[in-house]
């Protein structure tokens, strides 16, 4: 991709795991670049090591074999401190279940995150920007589930991170909210110009995507640009 | 506030039951090391500060009679540092109530600067008039209503008195004032001391220019083993009875073994508070850990460090020990000042001793600390192990056989489906289950000691003054009498026993150990003395033989077939080695019985005694008023008295225990059946849309603890059995010995203690499920 620099880049990344006497291979020789600014989104079905390769390249499990480089450091070289410092700077996650403490309202998960950043943004205005200005002192039990989602965008947005990583952000929404969550993804990737690396089996989310990876039984069986990314309005599923 | 922080506030705010339950057996526990190490150093100093103002004895020495020039003797020693003689005498005082005995031990004191045993004027001034002036100590001053310009009446070699009391006074020679060792409890009202003029005391008991009694002071007072022998030597001639050390003074080796006991306590009770505490908090912490697993999940993903995680749940545990500490060193040192003045009212120190020592309030917030946060730790450690990643993905479901109990088929299609709830999950949760059966264990020991401890004074008393002496009277003579005096009292009294004894203080020398102790001289075939051994067969008087009791065996380290020497320092007599015939079954006192003949032919002179024994349902006290040469006339009856009032304050002090177990019963029980409940939302919110009630839940939680309770007290039985016995060992003195079985009032009341307190945990804890939004813990998925 002329022009654009290299964020991320995986070569021949793999994950292996035991379950008894079983080597079950999660993940196998997975190579792939993300862009400055792209919106990738990896579609597949369950199963198919898709979280797995989430989960490498936020520094949240390390691979059995192959190298990840974040900009021009290696991150697979990364001992735990480093990579809690990765996870802390440079990724935001977007969970399935959201995963907001329970404890705190949504302005205080957002501060959560954002308080050991080196250079968050604003809270205040990261949660004028999902839209939660006037329910910034609900706790998430108070709070239905796109808004918990919102809550857990501006948690991982707050942090100012290079890239945006989400587990199936949609995958516990209606549709409708499912779509306003991805609006707002789409806001965050073109006003603010983040990194976003969505994953997930709904295939008609990977319209909206600059780039499309597909993987199938823990390989890449295709890696694709979309010459005319839809905005997620027009999605329907 | 960090918002880490406050989640961690709210956390403690929501669960705040189950923290303030722990944080009190934290403060507990800080509270009795604050209020305990505080009062008894306060007790320490204060005693010798007042030993070293008013310049306590090194040594004293009973004799027959020192002239001036012996004393002058004594003062040439070289390790001698200062000598003073005294006469000292006990002898019967007038009082109102003719049936009533009452003694003083009247004491000399000089005119002399840098008096040794120097006295503490409270109240009134020194002696003016030498010929009818007296000082009076405070213990008996006050039980007996004395004041300065009363006049008090002493009966001297029969002759009355009448002196005009000058002053009250505190001695540090009688900071416990006891009259003999024989009496274990003090009773001021009946033993006093009477401080007089030298001349007023020479004149009046013949020892005109000399003495019956020697203080000294060394100038190195570690030396007194040494000079004691030495002082032997030298004295020979002067017929010396006794040479007290001081650690063998009656006085302050009580205070010293008061001291010893307490600080044993302040060690112990914090050690266990604390251990509760910890192992309650490792507990709810690593199930907090448990619980919140994707959340931590979550921390590490937003970039929270392991070690920030861990001193998060760390700062949980921190929290409960700084408030428990604070809370137990804040009334900790408020106790320690009501209990430090019952200290030095109880043992006579005239002036207040307050010394504020951070040392042991910051010994008090660290070991808190310590065991709060290594807990939290531990408890916490599994946050290491948990990947981001791997926390996301719910946990896989455990691998769940079938329980012992659901084996036994016949049984088991035999009980309700409640009952089956209930059986599965005590043998499922197994940790849950020994946490609990522990907890429930250590607190029905805890409760069992109060019960028996009273059940082993109860015995150890009517043991004493019951089963094993078994007169009615005791008559004790001023000075040793001959035998034809049994026939004296015999006419005066209507008697269906009597029997003549001698009671005489001799140092028995077993090795390099050695005591002083009442050797009682008694007829082989006694009828007042059940002499039987510990297997409780009886033990026979021999003629060339001793027997000893259990608590002079257990300090002298003596037994059966041993030869031990017998000091004789009464002049032209020889020392003699006897051998130990056996160990009397004998609770209280250090005591050696001889064949009266065999004791006086050997001992002392033929054909003397010093008081009789007697059954009697005459008058006796009313009969033997005025009768020359009787120093006291005591009935078992009022030996059993003094122990009943003794009991009764012993209550007050034994339900501190109680308290105690109450305290780490309920927070044990809570704390689980607490973090159970959270645990199990799911199950429980299954049941309701099952059709349960709120209430048949409760019953389903009530079961599941009193079933755990009741394993607890069968592993509670062994256990405080042997916390029993540890205690009886630590509480050996040279005192008495605890042998006493337990009994089953004992456990039955220890039992009802635990389960009171299981259910009120189980009350307190039921509000829990009454709250319970089942359909809200069915839907959850926030962390």
């Amino acid at each position: 991709m002329a022009g654009k620099k290299i964020l991320m880049k995986a070569e021949k990344i793999s994950k292996y795991y035991r379950m008894g006497e079983v080597e079950v291979r999660a993940l196998e020789d997975a190579s792939f670049e993300i862009y400055d600014g792209e919106f990738v989104v990896i579609l597949g079905p369950s199963g198919s090591g898709k979280s797995t390769l989430l989960n490498i390249i936020g520094g949240m499990d390390v691979p059995s074999g192959g190298n990840v480089f974040f900009r021009n450091d290696e991150i697979t070289l990364y001992d735990d401190n480093k990579l809690t410092m990765y996870r802390r700077n440079r990724v935001g996650f977007v969970f399935q279940f959201y995963n907001l403490m329970a404890n705190l309202t949504a302005r205080e998960n957002v501060e959560l995150a954002s308080e050991i950043c080196e250079d968050p943004l604003e809270v205040d205005m990261v949660m004028g920007e999902v839209n939660l200005d006037d329910r910034m002192d609900h706790f998430p039990s108070q709070m239905s589930g796109g808004e918990q989602q919102r809550v857990a965008i501006a948690r991982a947005v707050a942090k100012n991170p290079d890239i945006l990583l989400c587990d199936e952000p949609t995958g516990a929404l209606d549709f409708k909210t499912g779509l306003s969550i991805l609006s707002l993804l789409d806001k965050v990737n073109k006003k603010h110009g983040k990194t976003v690396m969505i994953i997930t089996h709904n295939a008609a989310i990977a319209d909206m995507a600059d780039r499309v990876i597909k993987m199938r039984s823990g390989r890449i069986i295709s890696d694709k640009y979309n010459e005319q990314p839809i905005p997620p309005e027009r999605i329907v599923w | 506030m960090k918002k880490f922080n406050l989640r961690l506030y709210r956390h403690i705010m929501k669960a705040k039951g189950q923290f303030v339950a722990v944080s009190m057996v934290v403060a507990v526990g800080i509270m009795s090391y604050v209020a305990i190490s505080l009062a008894v150093m306060d007790l320490e100093v204060g005693a010798q500060k007042y030993y070293e103002l008013n310049n306590f004895q090194d040594l004293s020495v009973e004799l027959m009679k020192i002239n001036e020039s012996g004393i002058e003797r004594i003062r040439r020693m070289p390790r001698v540092e200062s000598v003073q003689g005294r006469v000292f005498f006990k002898t019967p005082l007038e009082v109102e109530d003719k049936d009533e005995k009452v003694n003083v031990g009247i004491s000399s004191i000089p005119e002399a600067e840098n008096r040794i045993n120097d006295l503490y004027i409270l109240k009134g001034g020194w002696i003016q008039d030498g010929r009818r002036d007296v000082l009076v100590l405070e213990q008996f001053a006050e039980a007996r209503g004395i004041e300065v310009g009363d006049v008090v009446h002493p009966q001297i070699g029969g002759k009355e008195y009448e002196l005009d009391v000058k002053g009250i006074v505190g001695s540090p020679e009688h900071i416990y004032l006891m009259e003999d060792e024989q009496n274990l409890l003090p009773q001021p009202s009946k033993y006093g001391i009477f401080y007089v003029s030298e001349e007023f005391a020479q004149q009046a008991f013949g020892y005109s220019k000399s003495y019956n009694e020697v203080l000294i002071k060394l100038k190195n007072p570690e030396e007194d083993g040494i000079f004691k022998d030495e002082l032997e030597k030298e004295l020979e001639r002067y017929g010396v009875q006794r040479i007290i050390r001081r650690e063998d003074h009656m006085s302050d080796r009580i205070v010293a073994e008061e001291i010893r006991g307490a600080k044993q306590m302040a060690n112990v009770i914090p050690m266990v508070f604390l251990g509760v505490a910890a192992a309650i908090i490792a507990i709810m912490i690593s199930r907090m850990v448990k619980n919140d697993r994707t959340s931590i999940g979550v921390l590490k993903a937003i970039g929270y460090r392991n070690r920030d995680i861990l001193m998060h749940y760390a700062k949980h545990a921190f929290i409960i020990g700084a408030i428990g500490s604070l809370i137990g060193v804040f009334v900790g040192y408020l106790l320690s000042g009501p209990m430090a003045n019952l200290y030095q009212e109880f043992y006579r120190i005239p002036f207040k001793v307050r010394i504020f020592s951070w040392n042991y309030l910051g010994m008090g917030f660290l070991l808190s600390a310590i065991y709060c946060i290594g807990a939290g730790l531990w408890g916490a450690r599994s946050i290491l192990g948990i990947m981001p990643a791997e926390s996301m993905r719910p946990e896989p479901p455990k691998k769940i056989g079938k329980t012992y109990i659901q084996k036994i088929t016949f049984i088991w299609k035999h009980i309700s489906f409640s009952w089956k709830v209930v059986w599965r999950n005590v043998f499922r949760s197994r940790k849950r289950f020994v946490f609990l059966s522990v907890g429930i264990a250590v607190t029905f020991a805890t409760a069992l000691m109060p019960a028996h401890m009273l059940n082993v004074f109860e015995a150890m008393f009517y043991d004493q003054y019951g089963e094993f002496m078994r007169m009615d009277y005791e008559i004790a003579y001023t000075k040793p009498l001959s035998e034809q005096s049994v026939m004296e009292i015999r006419e005066l009294v209507d008697v269906k026993g009597i029997e003549g004894k001698i009671e005489f203080p001799f140092e028995i020398e077993n090795g390099w150990k050695s005591k002083v102790v009442s050797v009682i001289g008694l007829k082989p075939d006694t009828e007042f003395y059940n002499l039987a051994g510990s297997d409780g067969g009886i033990l026979s008087l021999s003629p060339d033989g001793m027997l000893i009791s259990e608590p002079m065996a257990y300090i002298l380290d003596i037994e059966k077939g041993d030869i031990v020497n017998v000091k004789n320092f009464i002049p032209f007599k020889d020392d003699v080695r006897i051998k130990v015939d056996g160990v009397v079954k004998q609770s209280l006192g250090l005591n050696a019985y001889m064949d009266i003949d065999f004791m006086q032919g050997k001992l002392l002179d033929e054909g003397m005694i010093t008081g009789v024994m007697i059954d009697s349902t005459d008058r006796v006290k009313e009969k033997m008023e005025d009768v020359k040469n009787v120093s006291s006339v005591n009935s078992l009856e009022d030996l059993k008295n003094i122990f009943k009032e003794f009991t009764k304050l012993t209550y007050a002090g034994l339900s501190v225990y109680a308290l105690f177990a109450g305290i780490i019963g309920f927070a044990i029980v809570y704390n689980s059946t607490m973090m159970s409940i959270n645990e199990r939302r799911l199950e429980f919110s299954s049941l309701r849309i099952m059709g349960f009630s709120k209430k048949e839940i409760n019953r389903i939680v009530l079961k599941e603890n009193l079933i755990m309770t009741g394993f607890g007290i069968l592993l509670g039985i062994p256990l405080g059995r042997w916390l029993m016995e540890l205690l009886q060992t630590s509480f050996q003195t040279e005192f008495y010995t605890m042998t006493a079985p337990i009994e089953k009032n004992s456990y039955i009341y220890a039992a009802g203690l635990t389960v009171f307190y299981v259910l009120l945990a189980q009350y307190f804890s039921s509000h829990k499920i009454k709250r319970l939004d089942f359909i809200e813990a069915l839907k959850n998925r926030i962390t």
